[in-house]
């Protein structure tokens, strides 16, 4: 067994201990810090491959922005809502696990049985040496061959990174700015036949009879306000 | 064993892919969902990479690059529906968003 075969063993077993502990970890915390390990793991086999430039690539982007993004989101999520010790139904767990089973089954045959594709490239190690180094070789794919998708990216990037803002903005702050939330009820005791008084702002004034309806309606069935806004899934936005 | 082929490659990266396949199908809170999500990103620019090396060339790499890059992207859109998910529903149990449903 040559020296590279060793270091390839080590590294795989702890990548694949750290991906199955991602998986059984019950605390999101202690499951970022096994996805960290496996990403500095892929990134080692990346350099094993030959693929420097990736395996930099692979240490800043996952292991160092993405995780500090994930982090961020647990520690922004209510931490009572953390917890998971239910992990999956047994049905969703023995279907999974079987699934994988098979899949795992079928992936090894077709690796097995596949036949080795002749090298088809120029780019061998001493070339890209020669080059400069794998940076080099990747600089000049990226902005030659995949300049158009290169650009492409960045605007992809881009839009992300507004949809992101955009998802994550808390809703209260539209109001601050004069946005007002118009939300609906589709379970209001009055049905929907009854058309609704409209005030001066568009908007149904709760009159006396409102509260006479509701009020001998109560006990019957659920009571459902129709002005809470924390309730109801927003619709649109009104001027 | 003995040396080192393609295929050790490929088979790491098939057992990372359904390891978090195993994980997407099993867990319910959707912040180790998109974990494994993210190992299962890993596990395919691993075979990019290995088929790169085996056929000699770099556009394997290429669209390693690309793909984190559009993984990057994702874990930020993600994350933020994520949160406001969180917000709404006060959970981060995949079972407990059914508001379609409902």
């Amino acid at each position: 067994m040559t020296l590279d075969a060793i270091v390839f063993y080590i590294l795989a077993a702890v990548c694949l201990l750290a991906a199955v502990g991602v998986v059984v970890s019950r605390n999101p915390v202690h499951a970022a810090v096994f996805v960290v390990i496996t990403f500095f793991n892929v990134a080692a086999i990346f350099v094993m491959l030959g693929a420097e430039f990736l395996a930099a690539v692979q240490v800043i982007v996952y292991a160092g922005a993405m995780l500090v993004l994930v982090l961020f989101t647990i520690m922004l999520v209510d931490p009572d809502n953390l917890p998971e010790l239910h992990a999956g139904r047994p049905v969703q767990r023995v279907v999974g696990v079987l699934l994988g089973l098979i899949l795992l089954l079928e992936v090894g045959l077709a690796i097995i049985n596949r036949t080795f594709t002749a090298p088809t490239g120029n780019a061998t190690p001493e070339l890209i040496g020669l080059v400069g180094g794998p940076a080099q070789a990747m600089g000049y794919i990226l902005y030659n061959q995949y300049a158009l998708p290169f650009e492409i990216v960045s605007l992809v990037l881009l839009v992300g990174v507004i949809g992101a803002i955009v998802l994550a903005l808390p809703e209260r702050l539209g109001e601050q700015f004069g946005l007002r939330r118009g939300t609906i009820s589709l379970g209001h005791p009055r049905g929907t036949e009854v058309a609704l008084p409209t005030g001066p702002d568009g908007e149904a004034p709760i009159t006396e009879a409102d509260r006479k309806e509701t009020a001998a309606l109560e006990g019957t069935r659920e009571l459902i306000l129709v002005r809470d806004p924390d309730k109801y899934t927003t619709v649109g936005e009104r001027r | 064993m003995g040396t080192l082929t393609t295929n050790h490659f490929l088979f790491l990266s098939a057992a990372l892919f359904i390891i978090g396949m195993m994980g997407v199908l099993t867990r319910r809170n959707i912040l180790i969902i998109f974990m494994c999500v993210e190992l299962m990103t890993n596990a395919v620019n691993v075979t990019l990479v290995a088929f790169a090396r085996e056929t000699n060339t770099l556009y394997g790499e290429g669209f390693a690059v690309f793909i984190i890059a559009i993984a990057a992207a994702e874990a930020a859109v993600g994350l933020a529906i994520i949160l406001a998910l969180s917000r709404r529903v006060a959970s981060v149990d995949a079972d407990e968003f059914n508001a379609l449903r409902d």
